[in-house]
């Protein structure tokens, strides 16, 4: 049985967190090198022998050398799972960017040339696509991406780091897999929705119930791990189990709905931001609030045999209200 | 947070509007077979519920106001993916409305089609929800194409806009036949039914259109010569299924000219179908 010694970014996330546990109790992972910002603590879990931490700031390109040529290379790490972006909507600037595109470019490259890493798994989101009334409701991998000159720096941002990671794919000696994730419903996850689901009414434009794709924390975990388990490459859309129109998100959230004229939600919810400090962002959403966009997952199916299979649990656990 | 355990107001309608439903049509609903994505809706945004409040509502003008009788029926394949062409006509889509209420009722086994709308409704608010939520399906080719692998069965007017918007001394003449339709049907293997609507093309005489005026993405706004349809006598008529699969290889989709007289081979059809119903008929009201 081949092992896997893995260096996993945005450990300290919960989904970094979930995963590690779960990756522990596998006997192909050998090593976990886990890496976050906080300090080991905040993994909550024993470090050991087959469990390592390093709090390094990847926005750092030194820290980042460091981290791949000195912890990673004692480890002979085989793979990395690069799970790190920023999730706060409401940051900017470029540290953030730094984060988001120049470690994920910087950690490819570094792999590419490093004595043991052979994979490089990035977990992407489907907040890459574009979606607008003209183009495909049910989204596959070829799907237009979100390029537009407007979009906010947390889209942008995501966008590019994908594409860096999807133009090495065939052109590198690294095996490359590039998961475009649905957006998972849970806190502390970068979630926009979960923030949106906090405010007891939730305003939505007038005329539109779009359906959305959820994933859950079960699957989100379960994806990972078949990519670690897969020796393909390639970009795969993961789809959850929980496809929904707005209106019935809200509603099983327990929120009240009230659909306004679509002028009005922007600065409504800027209104809400500035007196109340959610992170929720209009203007990331307003296009999803508006357009249908449901991931197609049959080529994860046939590629990594993955298939949602576990619903989020209604009402959303840890929410306020 | 507290889910809500009390049905929506559209929810209660829609319950009531399904019990209301005469025991043929609620019959029909009921046995209807979708791909339920996880919370009673289809990926594609179809809902039972709103199929029904839809039969409910439309059930007026599908039986009193215009009347419609159909033959053919059982020319449409019970399941796996196949295409309605029709021709299109009427300023307003009752056309549609009417087909799609007539599949519901008389398809063996039931089945709802899926009306292919063009790329602008998806942005037009309440109807784009309501159009998803009985099935329709927004024009881009992905979702056609995604639609056609799910085994879903299709209407589409080869005509587009132009067929819908064409004036009075125009009726019963095909407009310009576009050919996506017949490259889906090679490509993924579902035979074609052609369609004939006859009554719809002199539901709402259209006078002129003015082109430079766009309303909401809507491509023209037409000049029509009553303010409200015609009671006109609707005929529906479906010919025999075109199937590509004994000549064609899907790979023949990517040649214009195969593809050009498959569809010259459907828009015949439907004319023929035309000629027939016009013939037949009695009269615009009758």
């Amino acid at each position: 049985m081949s092992t896997t010694r893995l260096l996993l970014t945005g450990a300290t996330t919960p989904i970094g967190v979930a995963l590690v546990r779960a990756l522990l109790d596998d006997p192909t992972i050998d090593h976990v090198l886990a890496v976050g910002r906080e300090p080991a603590a905040s993994l909550g879990l024993p470090l050991g022998e087959r469990l390592s931490y390093e709090r390094v700031d990847l926005r750092r390109s030194r820290a980042r050398r460091r981290l791949l040529f000195g912890p990673a290379r004692e480890r002979g790490v085989t793979t990395i799972l690069h799970t790190a972006l920023h999730r706060r909507a409401q940051d900017s600037g470029r540290r953030i960017h730094d984060l988001n595109v120049e470690a994920t470019r910087e950690l490819l490259h570094l792999a590419e040339r490093h004595p043991t890493i052979d994979r490089f798994i990035f977990r992407s989101s489907a907040a890459v696509y574009r979606i607008v009334a003209d183009k495909p409701s049910v989204i596959d991998e070829e799907h237009p991406l979100n390029l537009g000159p407007r979009a906010p720096q947390w889209i942008r941002d995501r966008v590019e780091a994908d594409l860096t990671v999807c133009t090495q794919m065939g052109l590198s000696r690294l095996k490359i897999l590039v998961l475009r994730c649905a957006e998972c419903l849970a806190p502390d996850a970068g979630s926009q929705l979960y923030d949106y689901l906090q405010a007891p009414v939730c305003l939505r434009p007038l005329g539109f119930d779009p359906m959305l794709n959820l994933l859950s924390m079960g699957d989100a975990i379960r994806s990972l791990r078949l990519a670690l388990a897969c020796e393909c490459e390639g970009i795969f859309n993961i789809p959850g189990a929980d496809t929904l129109p707005l209106s019935r998100l809200i509603a099983l959230a327990g929120r009240r709905q009230v659909p306004l004229p679509e002028p009005l939600l922007g600065p409504l919810y800027r209104l809400r931001t500035a007196t109340l400090g959610s992170d929720f962002r209009y203007d990331l959403n307003s296009w999803r609030f508006h357009f249908s966009g449901v991931l197609d997952g049959r080529r994860a199916a046939a590629g990594l045999d993955y298939r949602p299979a576990t619903r989020l649990d209604w009402p959303l656990s840890g929410a306020s209200g | 947070m507290v889910a809500s355990t009390r049905p929506s107001l559209a929810a209660r309608i829609a319950a009531r509007a399904r019990a209301a439903l005469p025991l043929d049509w609620r019959e029909q609903v009921e046995s209807l077979r979708y791909a339920d994505a996880g919370h009673g809706f289809d990926s594609l945004g179809l809902h039972p519920d709103t199929v029904a409040f839809g039969a409910q509502a439309l059930r007026f003008l599908y039986e009193r106001y215009f009347r419609v009788r159909s033959s053919g029926a059982e020319n449409i394949p019970g399941e796996g993916p196949a295409i309605l062409a029709s021709n299109h006509s009427g300023a307003l889509p009752f056309d549609g409305a009417m087909i799609y209420l007539d599949v519901l009722r008389k398809s063996r086994p039931a089945r709802v089609v899926r009306p292919v709308l063009d790329l602008f409704v998806p942005g037009l608010p309440f109807v784009s929800t309501f159009f998803a939520r009985l099935g329709a399906i927004g024009g881009s080719r992905g979702t056609v194409r995604y639609a056609l692998e799910q085994g879903e069965l299709l209407l589409i007017f080869p005509e587009g806009t132009e067929g819908i918007g064409k004036n009075f001394s125009q009726r019963y003449q095909l407009q310009r036949w576009r050919v996506g339709h017949v490259e889906l049907a090679i490509r993924y293997g579902a035979p074609v039914v052609p369609v004939a609507v006859i009554g719809a093309e002199e539901q709402w005489p259209q006078i002129a259109r003015l082109d430079s005026v766009h309303v909401l993405g809507i491509p023209y706004l037409p000049l029509l010569l009553t303010p409200l349809p015609l009671p006109v006598r609707y005929h529906i008529l479906y010919g025999e299924p075109v199937d590509f699969r004994g000549r064609l290889t899907p790979q023949d989709a990517d040649d214009p000219e195969k593809v050009a007289a498959a569809a010259a081979q459907v828009k015949a059809a439907v004319a023929e179908l035309i000629a027939k119903g016009l013939a037949e008929r009695e009269g615009i009201f009758r």
